[in-house]
């Protein structure tokens, strides 16, 4: 594509191109979600998430893909460039209604494990020295009392003891007996069409938070740490950050028809849930909208870290933007996001297309509903991806319709993953869609810009780094971003950080780790991804 | 044995046999035998027997037969029962012959007594159904080339969830009669409601500036104006738009709630919390009111105040599940707790 608009003297002129290039590097796995035309249980519209995982500490990454029932979830090991089906060597094989993954480096050992969210039992993968996972979950004590609905996880270390913990999100009481069917009752329609029941009318269910012990097992704290509380919210997409700058990782849960949640680490084990005072649990309006994903990241510049959220059609997906401390107003509308109400917005991701230094905006969509598309509204199944351009300031720009096929054509898509899997320094997306194979978007097309990625590695802190919170200094602008587990729609993006530099041939790096240090790198060189440890003095070059 | 208490005997068996008859006719009337339970029930001297003669009669339709029986058992008030089930066969008889004043009369009476009553409240809603259908019946059999036609269909698919038929109905009124006052708005307000696309804004803002041209008073049409043009970004016209929208109708809680967080935006926080307080007490049970009159104290240091704020929100927000699983339970879809 790029050859050719470069033929044409269309170069210079064109938005980022995407096109979708997952057959052609192999993968062409279905991943069944339930009907395709229509749907009888809420459980067939959420899954599945996506994950860009480096199992094998090779420097390139590995993709994971989250199946519902009817199929298995398949690992892709990285192969230059191609990716072959290495599900069955790894020991992943495993059914049922998969929903989201995790990814996080829980023992410390250097290998990098993950979590698979189920309706059913969770699976923990230990990752066996990048050759082989297996699942611990009962060892580490992640068995649960009863068939749960596990939607969104993360890792988290909350408690900065240099382990990573964990974070379940659970959206609603689902079993096959006793949830009405469609038409059921007056709440099992949409647009006067008998669809699948739910989520209101559907019983909550509570979130969960385990502790790791530091010796492979993990202890339910839900309860006493606060999050079990408030147990109102239908939870789905989950992401991490150190959203009030105190040092200690907090939580934000986006929740379908119900307000989100924004879980503030207290300390001492302690959270409490201040979406509503902060202002990042509503719309504008005060009305819950119907949360599905939810990423974060600096868009205006600010050093503070934002928080965008995807909805349901009719609603506008949410820009909320942090004044600074914690506290959020809805900049949606001022930030040019709010156009696109059509679609039933489900993973995003702040990243840099163009590597122009400002975090763009991609985010991935389908209907919940395969029977809306029979509606004569113009509510299409399958809908379109939408790329917004940062123009700087604090503004977005729509460019969906000249970013080319890779962003303009249809799926019933769900988890998004951010990576940059040929470390050619253009972050790709990797996009899982009910009862099709996946997308992998890659962007071309843009005046070359110069980057920097980040792999870091904790010593005191987790050795995955989950928490470490960067600033990136290059050409006068400062960047931030944070290394995190989860996020997006029940998906996990590349645990290294990727940050445009614009025209700069070197950055200035500052790193506060979860253990409280701080370190600061000077001068190192774009262009690459630099591996950097907790407490050394230089950057290694990755891997 | 003496005699008299032999007598006495014989007419208390005598009273029990009676009373069986009556309990086997009533059982038959509850098995929807109406006339069987008519022909066991019919003669017995007894007030049940005859209410429930009259029941079975109304049942199968024969509603002159049943009324006088079915009167004299609505206004006998010992056995509420009895008088539940009379008043509401009575009810139906005159929905029936549409006597809707009579029937109204009669079942306002009944929730009187029933306010809680499924049956009853079900046979309010019907009578209003019907009385209503007949209305448009009349409408359409003697006014079919009104605007009001399309204007009343337009407004059942609205209700009915298909905005796109309802805009076609909206477009043939208006059409028909584009100086009609309200309209266009209502045109205006379906358009969004199917969409909020691009095109779908522009659309329903034409049709709201329309309304202003026929009715340059329109708070409401400036409100959805200002609204639009916040999609669009036009942030300083929407302000005063919503200006214009509160100076016509100063207690429009909606457009001061609106206005003052656009002034909120711009940290005008004085008359910002000025404007919310005012929606606040206008609108006490408004949460986008009081959500807004929250962050704007917050954000304007203003945190005691903001906290009260909030309080009285977490009040008002009530949980959606507990909601709905009550209804689910009234209709039977859970179990009882």
């Amino acid at each position: 594509m790029t050859r050719l608009l470069a033929a044409l003297g269309l170069a210079a002129a064109a938005a980022a191109q995407s096109v979708n290039v997952a057959a052609e590097v192999g993968l062409t796995h279905v991943f069944p979600n339930g009907g395709d035309e229509a749907k009888t249980w809420i459980l067939e519209t959420t899954g599945s998430g996506a994950a860009w995982i480096d199992y094998d500490n090779d420097g390139d990454l590995d993709a994971f893909l989250v199946s519902g029932k009817g199929g298995v979830n398949r690992l892709y090991r990285n192969d230059e460039g191609r990716f072959a089906d290495v599900t069955a060597a790894a020991g992943l094989e495993s059914e049922g209604w998969g929903q989201g993954v995790c990814a996080g480096d829980y023992d410390n050992d250097g290998y990098t494990d993950f979590l698979v969210t189920y309706w059913g039992r969770n699976r923990l993968y230990r990752n066996l020295a990048g050759e082989r996972f297996a699942d611990v979950a009962a060892s580490a004590g992640l068995l649960q009392d009863r068939v749960r609905y596990n939607t969104g996880c993360a890792f988290l270390d909350y408690d900065n003891d240099g382990d990573l913990d964990l974070f379940v999100a659970n959206y609603l009481k689902f079993d096959f007996e006793t949830t009405p069917r469609p038409g059921a009752n007056p709440y099992c329609y949409y647009r006067s069409i008998p669809v699948a029941c739910g989520p209101r009318g559907l019983p909550f269910d509570r979130n969960l938070l385990y502790r790791n012990d530091g010796e492979g097992g993990f202890t339910d704290v839900s309860v006493e740490s606060g999050i079990a509380a408030p147990a109102r919210n239908y939870a789905l997409g989950v992401v991490t950050g150190d959203w009030n700058n105190d040092g200690r990782v907090d939580l934000y849960v986006a929740c379908d028809r119900t307000p989100s949640l924004l879980y503030i680490n207290r300390g001492g084990g302690k959270f409490e849930d201040e979406a509503l005072f902060r202002g990042a649990a509503l719309d504008a309006d005060g009305r819950a909208l119907s949360g599905m994903g939810v990423a974060a990241g600096d868009y205006d510049g600010d050093a503070a870290v934002d928080i965008f959220r995807t909805n349901f059609s009719d609603e506008r997906s949410t820009l909320y933007r942090n004044r600074g401390a914690g506290d959020f107003d809805e900049a949606t509308l001022a930030a040019g996001v709010g156009r696109n109400t059509r679609h039933v917005g489900w993973g995003a991701g702040f990243f840099d297309v163009d590597n122009d230094g400002w975090k763009d905006l991609l985010l991935v969509n389908g209907h919940v509903f395969p029977e809306a598309a029979g509606l004569e509204s113009g509510i299409r199944y399958r809908q379109r991806s939408i790329l917004y351009r940062n123009r700087g300031g604090g503004r977005f720009e729509d460019a969906a319709e000249t970013a080319g096929p890779g962003v303009t054509e249809t799926h019933a898509a769900r988890g998004l993953a951010l990576g940059d899997y040929d470390n050619d320094g253009r972050v790709e997306a990797l996009i899982n869609s009910q009862n099709e194979p996946p997308a992998l978007i890659r962007f071309a097309g843009e005046p070359e810009n110069s980057w920097i990625a980040l792999k870091l590695e904790g010593v005191q802190s987790n050795r995955s780094a989950v928490g470490a919170r960067v600033r990136v200094t290059a050409g006068g602008r400062s960047q931030v971003d944070s290394v995190r587990s989860g996020g997006s729609y029940l998906s996990q993006n590349d645990l290294r950080l990727h940050f445009g530099l614009g025209g700069a041939k070197a950055a200035d790096v500052e790193i506060r780790w979860p253990s409280g240090l701080r370190q600061s790198l000077s001068g190192l060189a774009a262009g690459m991804t630099h591996r950097l440890v907790e407490a050394a003095p230089q950057a290694a070059v990755n891997p | 044995m003496p005699a008299i208490s032999r007598l006495a005997l014989l007419v208390l068996a005598a009273a029990s046999v009676q009373a069986q008859s009556v309990l086997e006719g009533i059982e038959l009337f509850e098995q929807g035998r109406y006339t069987a339970a008519e022909a066991a029930l019919e003669g017995l001297p007894d007030k049940r027997a005859r209410a429930f003669v009259a029941l079975a009669r109304a049942a199968t339709g024969r509603c002159g037969q049943a009324a006088g029986g079915l009167q004299a058992a609505f206004d006998e008030k010992s056995d509420r029962q009895v008088m539940r089930l009379a008043g509401l066969a009575l009810a139906r008889c005159r929905i029936a012959e549409k006597s809707f004043a009579g029937a109204l009369s009669l079942l306002n009476l009944l929730a009187s007594e029933f306010p809680d009553d499924g049956d009853v409240l079900y046979e309010i809603a019907r009578l209003h159904l019907k009385a209503w259908n007949d209305a448009v019946e009349r409408m359409f059999d003697k006014a079919p080339a009104s605007f009001r036609v399309n204007q009343l269909s337009a407004e059942i698919f609205e209700i009915r969830g298909r905005f796109s038929e309802a805009v076609a109905e909206y477009r043939r009124a208006v059409e028909k009669n584009p100086r009609a006052i309200n309209l266009h708005y209502r045109l205006g307000r379906a358009l969004l409601m199917e969409s909020h696309a691009p095109e779908a804004l522009a659309a329903a803002r034409r049709e709201f500036e329309a309304e202003l041209r026929l009715n340059p008073n329109d708070s409401v049409a400036e409100y959805q104006i200002a609204r639009i043009l916040e999609v669009e970004g036009e942030h300083e016209a929407a302000r005063e738009r919503l200006e214009n929208a509160v100076r016509l109708d100063p207690d429009f809680s909606e457009a001061l709630t609106a206005l003052g967080r656009a002034l909120s935006a711009q940290k005008s926080w004085p008359r910002a919390v000025e404007l919310l307080e005012r929606a606040v007490e206008l609108a006490p049970q408004s949460e986008s009111a009081h959500y807004n009159l929250m962050l704007a104290y917050r954000n304007a240091g203003r945190e005691s105040e903001a906290l009260a704020v909030k309080k009285r929100l977490d009040e008002m927000q009530r949980s959606p599940e507990g909601e709905f699983t009550d209804f689910l339970r009234r209709i039977g879809e859970l179990p009882q707790q």
